[in-house]
């Protein structure tokens, strides 16, 4: 009998479907936007779910705001996981958690979950200067930890966490990085080191929502609490809350840690007394001369959300889990992109990439369709932890030093920005393998 | 209460454009609010829409005929809503019609009228009966291959139930909300203390200047569906995309329906299915759910400026009091 969290995939497919669908995946890899479509993306319900039998990871949740509730349905969706415990503050968010699980412990403090022994793995979404204790006492229990980034809101406290993870040699520690696990990500960036753009000239990025960051509660002692985002003391910023993961995209790509970073922030709509600028902008400086160029606004919606990598035969555009490539007129021709679907963009033309188009045809998918099969990026990362707890340890894609290191750049471009000033990157202030 | 502040917010969803009038005394916080719910119904779109395949329903429709799939427990209780109000509507409202919808080309299609062999093949893959919920594993299974689900009768009105959800738990008290202006929910009171009034307007303009009927909402829905929009001729006959799944074709001589409902899913549910079930069925339907209301404007009735059917919605056209953004008219 199959799981029901994922039934077995349509499996017929006639000859002449085949040969259609085959004849456009063998095209599919061939042409100017071609879209990245990249990660033969894990097929789950077929080959690649594993027989665990009635296996599954006790997952509590500490933290059930807007991510908490992400972070708890998309675990809903894997099969290896069950929500267990759920925990928060406020009365509200346990009758929500009551509403969307069955057979949950709710706790309205952190420290029952985690005396909780049948809960083996946390998820910590709480408030980013919360992290530092929940995070600690919970390795300290023996869990299993994924905590969201940033990891704190301090250098102090980041670092103190980092320490805590790598003392617990017997917990998995995850951090909320969770490009770093989505196969789009990795098969586009195999694709750019490939060489398919040649060398790097630069890379842009922004974020851009019309949305006034702040949180409204029927209680104003609870509705303070809840707008720590606009807290001059605690917030991170759009650098810290939002940037960080676009940054930490660029810096894995470059493979390197920025050395230098130039911000500037500005209250440019949200005029209601708040001191945390609304619309931010930041050069980030690599060796070699490489810049990155970071925008985000809460002001305005246009164009919402994309990464792009400029090279000298080519950009690259990724934005959701869709990428394309643009290439210069007098780039050489890498051959597969003949045949590839190609998008209009005003006068540009993307070609887009359908990695492993064969296979997509044999479970009866059309490459150049949307893949029922893609999860979101946070569903893969869910699942490695998962899939860590059970058949680990073993390096998680989005580990302790790659959630230090992501929250130190982004702590001091929120810096940056307060103090509209340029920051050097101290390399001491970085983790490393060794 | 002092209401001295009002945010109007918006956001495109669902095909079509939702607009979000929060009232109370604190702008800020009712904007904070505000974003909230219109982030469950960009939410919901995600998770129900049919033409995603990356959503909810994309993946029932894909995988659901091959083995029983898990979903959301909010997810599932609107299925088995669903499922009650397809009982209660004589089989008229049925989340399953899509094979019967593309067979008559009304999705993404100017509409034509089908082959016989054709149409009894989609007519085939139509029915609840085909979708198995099991409520103890929280999965749906489809007993046979080719059904589909689409919750576009009810997904607007569901997501205004939510998104009110959001908006009162947020300490909201007073909120109009719509999507498409053909799906309405309302609560607590209008800037005049008095309960917010929609009308609906007249089915056809020709010169009309008074809407067909004013519905005052306190905590309650409005929604209301109607045949033009979307039509086709052929061998001299109108045929509508309001589609009768007991019979396997168009609705005949169907104008326009309201509903009004304590639940914007109901109401969005029961609107359609009146056209569908007709002035003659209208009033059995509407005894099978206390608290629901309706009335029907037949084709017949339009050009006449009658209505047909009438159970529990206020006639009299007011003439003054009509919120702005409270215009209730559109196609199913």
């Amino acid at each position: 009998m199959h799981d029901p969290k994922h039934p077995p995939l349509p499996a017929a497919l006639d000859r002449r479907d085949f040969l259609r669908r085959g004849s456009i995946a063998s095209m599919a890899v061939m042409v100017g936007g071609v879209e990245l479509h990249a990660a033969p993306a894990p097929r789950h319900g077929t080959a690649y779910r594993r027989k665990l039998g009635d296996e599954r990871v006790a997952c509590g949740i500490i933290g059930y705001g807007e991510w908490g509730r992400e972070i708890a349905a998309t675990l809903d969706r894997i099969e290896n996981a069950r929500v267990e415990a759920i925990c928060d503050t406020f009365p509200l968010m346990l009758q929500r958690a009551a509403g969307s699980f069955t057979d949950v412990t709710l706790y309205d403090d952190y420290r029952q979950l985690l005396d909780n022994a049948a809960i083996t793995a946390v998820f910590i979404a709480t408030p980013t200067h919360l992290h530092r204790d929940v995070v600690t006492e919970a390795l300290a229990a023996g869990k299993h930890v994924y905590c969201e980034v940033p990891l704190a809101h301090t250098l102090a406290d980041t670092r103190a966490i980092a320490e805590a993870a790598q003392a617990a040699t017997d917990s998995i520690f995850q951090c909320g990085l969770p490009y770093r696990s989505n196969p789009q990500h990795r098969n586009i960036f195999q694709f750019i080191r490939s060489g398919a753009i040649g060398s790097a000239s630069a890379a842009r990025a922004q974020w851009n929502r019309k949305n006034s960051w702040r949180r409204a509660s029927a209680t104003t002692a609870r509705e303070r609490e809840l707008n720590w985002r606009l807290d001059h003391a605690l917030s991170t910023g759009l650098m810290g809350e939002i940037g960080l993961h676009q940054i930490d995209v660029a810096g894995w790509i470059v493979r390197a840690a920025p050395v230098a970073v130039v911000g500037s922030g500005q209250v440019m709509h949200w005029r209601d007394g708040r001191r945390i600028a609304d619309t931010v902008q930041a050069i980030f400086e690599f060796d070699g001369g490489l810049h990155f160029t970071y925008n985000a606004t809460l002001a305005n919606s246009f164009d919402g959300e994309y990464d792009a990598f400029y090279g000298n035969d080519g950009t690259v555009v990724v934005r959701d889990s869709k990428a394309w490539l643009f290439k210069e007129v007098d780039a050489p021709l890498l051959g597969w992109e003949v045949y590839a679907r190609k998008d209009r963009f005003y006068r540009e033309e993307g070609v887009a990439l359908v990695a492993d188009a064969t296979k997509l045809a044999a479970q009866g998918i059309d490459p150049a369709a949307d893949d029922p099969n893609v999860e979101t990026p946070l569903f893969y990362a869910l699942e490695e932890f998962v899939d860590n707890n059970l058949n680990g340890p073993f390096p998680p894609a989005a580990g302790i030093i790659e959630g230090h290191n992501a929250t130190v750049v982004a702590l001091k471009a929120n810096e940056a920005v307060v103090r509209n000033a340029r920051v050097e990157y101290d390399p001491s202030w970085f983790l490393t393998a060794d | 209460m002092n209401k001295m502040a009002s945010v109007r917010l918006a956001c495109h969803a669902m095909a079509t454009r939702f607009e979000l009038l929060v009232a109370g005394s604190d702008e800020a916080q009712l904007r904070g609010a505000g974003e909230e719910a219109v982030a469950m119904i960009q939410r919901l779109e995600a998770q129900l829409s049919f033409y995603r395949a990356t959503s909810d329903v994309g993946r029932l429709n894909a995988r659901a005929a091959y083995g029983a799939v898990a979903v959301e427990p909010a997810l599932f209780r609107l299925l088995q809503r669903a499922h009650e109000l397809h009982a209660a509507t004589a089989g008229m409202f049925d989340i399953t019609v899509g094979p019967l919808m593309r067979c008559w080309r009304f999705v993404r299609d100017t509409g034509s009228v089908p082959a016989p062999a054709e149409l009894a093949d989609a007519r085939r893959r139509v029915g609840m009966r085909h979708v198995e919920l099991d409520a103890m594993e929280c999965t749906v299974r489809f007993a046979r291959d080719g059904v589909e689900l689409d919750l576009g009768g009810i997904a607007k009105g569901y997501a205004l139930d939510r998104a009110a959800v959001v908006l009162r738990d947020a300490g909201v008290e007073h909120a109009l909300l719509h999507g498409g202006t053909s799906s309405i929910l309302a609560f607590g009171t209008s800037h005049d203390e008095q309960p917010w009034k929609v009308a609906v307007e007249q089915p056809r303009t020709h010169g009309a200047t008074q809407p067909l009927a004013v519905v005052a909402l306190h905590n309650r829905a409005l929604s209301v569906s109607a045949v033009w929009g979307k039509a086709f001729s052929s061998n001299g006959k109108v045929y509508g995309h309001v589609m009768d799944p007991t019979m396997g074709r168009p609705v005949k001589r169907a104008g326009l329906a309201a509903a009004v409902s304590d639940s914007a899913t109901d109401a969005d549910a029961v609107a359609t299915a009146l056209l569908a079930l007709g002035a003659a069925r209208a009033g059995s339907c509407l005894a099978q759910l206390p608290g629901t209301f309706g009335l029907i404007v037949t084709d017949d009735d339009i050009d006449k400026g009658r209505v047909s059917f009438s159970h529990g919605i206020d006639l009299v056209p007011a003439r003054t009091g009509l919120h702005s953004i409270a215009k209730a008219y559109n196609h199913a």
